[in-house]
């Protein structure tokens, strides 16, 4: 197929010029045809006519002629005479006529010949008969007038033989013309015919043009529908239906391009979902954990406050003692506050963190502040139980000092012996449940180091959070540096007690700030369970955020899945 | 006029032919018939080996073969010799002739008549045919014309057994002078008739009774127009009538033969230079003298005009002494 015939506008115009160009030529054919026969007929009807008007033009003037000289050889007279000379003349023009005819055949002109032979001596009779007449012979004139009558009649057969031949040869002409005529028809009816093939040809190759391409495309489109987007062959077609594949082949390219990318996204947004879901199952499972540990804690340091009120109540003598002890628990506990404000503070942050965290992304932002301020905090209980490990031990070896002291009493001191052995054993039972606390705290850490670990992987995009994670750094900043003071505080306490280890005061007043302390570590536990829980409900919330995400990915993914790309 | 031809168609070919092919002369007779003219013509028509005719000699026979020649989807020429009717002037396109027609010898003739034999009264006997009805046209309008009178032109043809009537009734009349516009058979029948009826007027003939000293005494002393004598002062006519007689033991070449003669010369120039095509020899033919270069032949110079006549071309009187056609010096 030449690029005469790459669209279908091509085809029909080439096709129709084609067909208009045969029935054209048909026509023109037909036309020539019909005016050829005209002319042809015209022809011969002027031939026939000429002929015959010549063959009795001729046989009439020769008759005028014998006319003219039988009147003169009657009645002698120039007049007759000129007569007989112009019928003669005009007899000679009809010869000439009759010699310059078309297509006399070596027949026909020999006729001519004898026509104007007999005419000549026709013509020479008379002029005889007429001389022997003007000399008185008329005997002799009338035997000349006689003799020529049979040459009169020859010529007479002659001329009428030849019209008739001259009839004869028009018909046969006309039958020329009839079969030529016939031929050209036949050819017309042939190259009509040929031209009504090619119509339907023409029809069916245009037909075939547009329905074939199109079934393609439709069956293309389909495929299409259907879901399967992989590439088609359309194969050769017209321009006008080429453009429209091309089309098609474009929108399947952009179809595949985008299910491609649709597919590797909701993969990817599956799998961190699950991610998601799984680091947030154990996120809850660690804060769980948090909260039934800091639930112990707390009923540890309530055991404690209970052992160290009615130590208090013994130790109410030994107040001037424990006085300075106590000023010095009074700093503490000040500490105390401090770290609380702080506390409270984190827990502010970090509920504004959980109010802004709507999404996903900022629900794992917060759990992972939390965990992180979980993990500060358990640093906090770890100095907490330091600080309870060190009264305790402070506490033990101010016992043993009084029962030392109460030894020294003799008798007098053995009901404070008594006493100093039950303090002891308090502070021997408040060390084991800071022992307790700590071993706790290192299992909730270790517990929430692996969750923040998890964490770390599911959150690498998460940067949000280093705000809030700084603003917990500066918190626990402050927190360290309060300890700190709460450190050079104890010393204090530790050397106000060496210096006045007699007192027992001072022991009624650390008991009394113990008690006080112990308090705010009941305080801080349960400050601590509220957050785990609240932690917990973020991760459940996330959880639940999670699962949705992951549903909504799963369905996607089988959406896209419909695709075959 | 065949001799004429033979003549000139073997000198050509001694000196090598035409193109370096020899010419061959396919000879046909008419018979001086018009029918014999017919079928000649149709046969030479058909060979197309033949490329131009020449001939024919008598103006019947030539225009009953014209026409034969001049139709048809391969028409050939015809150049005649002879043939002097002035109805064959422009009969076709490939009707040629090296001949003056009888608008050339009537007037000549009656001027003669009136001039030199001081004629006033003249009489007529003409072939009832295109050449003699011809002839005797211009001869009685030039006469008339110059004041002559014509007292009657009386027609004949071959069968005719007596023109003595005729005769009879101009000798009543009386006349000074008889053109006898016809050809020889009727000239030496009116000629014999003349004789036995003891008339002796001055006879004048045209070119169709050229050869009529052959007939004896009757012939003496009529006066015969020719386009052509061999007494001819001119080199290449001498030389002609020395290589005619040579070739023909003594005799004298007539109008015909020098005009058969000139023909072949002509035709053999034209295909040498058209080529051998029959369209292209007519072509170069209707050029001849217009446009071409004449032809200077033995019967002097051939240059056509439209209507393929040679007007320019004179014809001479000459008379009939002791046997032979000779120039009449005129007075």
């Amino acid at each position: 197929m030449g690029p005469l015939f790459e669209t279908i506008r091509s085809r029909l115009l080439v096709g129709l010029a084609v067909l208009m160009a045969g029935l054209l030529g048909t026509v023109a054919l037909g036309a020539a045809t019909l005016r050829l026969m005209q002319q042809a007929v015209a022809t011969e009807l002027a031939a026939l006519q000429a002929s015959s008007e010549v063959g009795s033009g001729l046989v009439t003037s020769v008759f005028e002629e014998i006319r003219a000289a039988q009147q003169y050889l009657t009645a002698p007279g120039a007049e007759a005479w000129a007569q007989f000379d112009a019928a003669a003349e005009h007899t000679v023009q009809y010869e000439r006529r009759l010699e310059a005819l078309g297509d006399l055949t070596v027949e026909d002109r020999l006729t001519v010949n004898r026509l104007k032979q007999l005419h000549a001596t026709i013509e020479v009779e008379y002029a005889i008969a007429r001389a022997l007449k003007d000399l008185g012979r008329d005997r002799e004139a009338v035997a000349r007038t006689v003799a020529v009558r049979p040459q009169a009649d020859e010529l007479t057969r002659l001329a009428r033989s030849l019209s008739s031949h001259q009839a004869l040869k028009a018909s046969q002409a006309a039958d020329r013309l009839a079969a030529t005529s016939q031929r050209r028809e036949r050819t017309m009816w042939f190259i009509l015919s040929m031209i009504a093939a090619g119509a339907v040809l023409l029809s069916r190759w245009t037909l075939q043009a547009v329905q074939e391409p199109l079934e393609r495309l439709v069956t293309a489109a389909e495929r299409f529908g259907s879901g399967d987007l992989r590439p088609v062959t359309t194969g050769k077609m017209p321009r006008e239906f080429r453009v429209l594949a091309d089309a098609m082949q474009q929108m399947g390219d952009r179809l595949r391009q985008i299910v491609a990318a649709v597919i590797g996204e909701s993969d990817r947004i599956a799998g961190s979902a699950g991610d998601l879901s799984a680091a947030s199952v154990k996120m809850a499972a660690a804060s769980s954990d948090v909260a039934s540990a800091m639930v112990e804690i707390s009923g540890g340091a309530n055991h404690q406050r209970g052992a160290l009120a009615a130590m208090g109540t013994d130790l109410e003598d030994l107040g001037r003692v424990v006085a300075e002890m106590a000023e010095a628990a009074e700093r503490v506990a000040q500490l105390g506050e401090e770290i609380r404000t702080v506390a409270d503070r984190h827990r502010d942050d970090v509920a504004t963190a959980g109010n802004t965290l709507l999404d996903v992304r900022e629900v794992v932002q917060t759990t992972s502040r939390q965990i992180q301020q979980l993990a500060q905090l358990s640093t906090a209980i770890d100095d907490f139980v330091d600080l309870i490990k060190r009264i305790s031990s402070q506490t033990n070896l101010l016992a043993l000092n009084a029962a030392i002291e109460a030894a020294r009493a003799g008798e007098h001191g053995r009901g404070f012996a008594v006493v100093a052995e039950e303090v002891r054993q308090l502070a021997d039972e408040s060390a084991r449940a800071a022992e307790e606390v700590t071993r706790t705290t290192a299992l909730v850490r270790e517990q929430m180091e692996e969750v923040t670990a998890t964490m770390a992987a599911g959150q690498a995009k998460v940067r949000g959070i280093e705000t809030v994670a700084e603003g917990a750094a500066r918190a626990l900043g402050e927190i360290g540096a309060a300890i700190e003071q709460v450190e050079q505080a104890a010393t204090r306490v530790r050397f106000a007690a060496q210096a006045q280890r007699e007192t027992g005061d001072r022991l009624q007043h650390q008991a009394g700030e113990v008690g006080h302390r112990a308090t705010a570590h009941a305080a801080s536990a349960q400050q601590v369970t509220a957050a785990a829980r609240e932690q917990g409900a973020s991760i459940e919330e996330m959880a639940g955020a999670a699962a949705a995400l992951l549903e909504a990915a799963e369905k996607l993914r089988g959406l896209v899945r419909g695709f075959r790309v | 006029m065949l001799r004429g031809a033979q003549l000139a168609v073997a000198q050509i070919n001694a000196q090598g032919g035409v193109r370096g092919r020899p010419l061959k002369l396919r000879i046909a007779d008419d018979s001086g018939s018009e029918d014999q003219a017919v079928r000649v013509a149709e046969q030479l028509y058909a060979d197309p080996a033949l490329v131009a005719v020449v001939g024919h000699l008598s103006s019947d026979a030539s225009r009953a073969a014209a026409e034969v020649y001049g139709s048809g989807p391969s028409p050939l020429v015809t150049i005649s010799p002879s043939a002097s009717s002035p109805e064959l002037s422009g009969l076709n396109p490939y009707f040629f002739r090296v001949c003056p027609s009888a608008s050339t010898h009537g007037p000549r003739l009656a001027r003669f008549a009136r001039e030199v034999l001081v004629a006033r009264r003249a009489g007529i006997i003409y072939t009832n045919n295109d050449y003699g009805r011809g002839l005797r046209r211009a001869f009685a309008g030039e006469f008339t014309r110059l004041g002559g009178v014509v007292v009657e032109a009386d027609p004949e043809v071959a069968a005719t057994p007596s023109l003595e009537p005729y005769l009879s009734r101009m000798r009543r009349a009386g006349v000074d002078v008889l053109m006898l516009a016809s050809e020889r058979p009727g000239a030496e029948l009116a000629l014999r008739e003349m004789s036995k009826l003891g008339i002796r007027w001055s006879v004048l003939g045209g070119d169709a009774l050229a050869g009529i000293e052959a007939a004896g005494a009757i012939a003496e002393g009529i006066h015969l127009s020719s386009a052509y004598l061999p007494g001819r002062r001119d080199s290449r006519n001498a030389t002609f009538v020395a290589d005619y007689a040579r070739a023909y033991r003594g005799q004298r070449p007539d109008h015909r033969g020098a005009g058969a003669y000139d023909v072949v010369l002509l035709l053999a120039r034209a295909v040498d230079e058209a080529g051998p095509e029959r369209r292209a020899i007519r072509d170069y033919l209707a050029q001849v003298g217009r446009g071409k270069a004449p032809l200077e032949g033995v019967t002097g110079t051939i240059e056509f005009d439209a209507n393929g006549d040679i007007p320019a071309k004179p014809v001479v009187i000459g008379v009939v002494r002791g046997g032979r056609f000779v120039s009449e010096r005129e007075r």
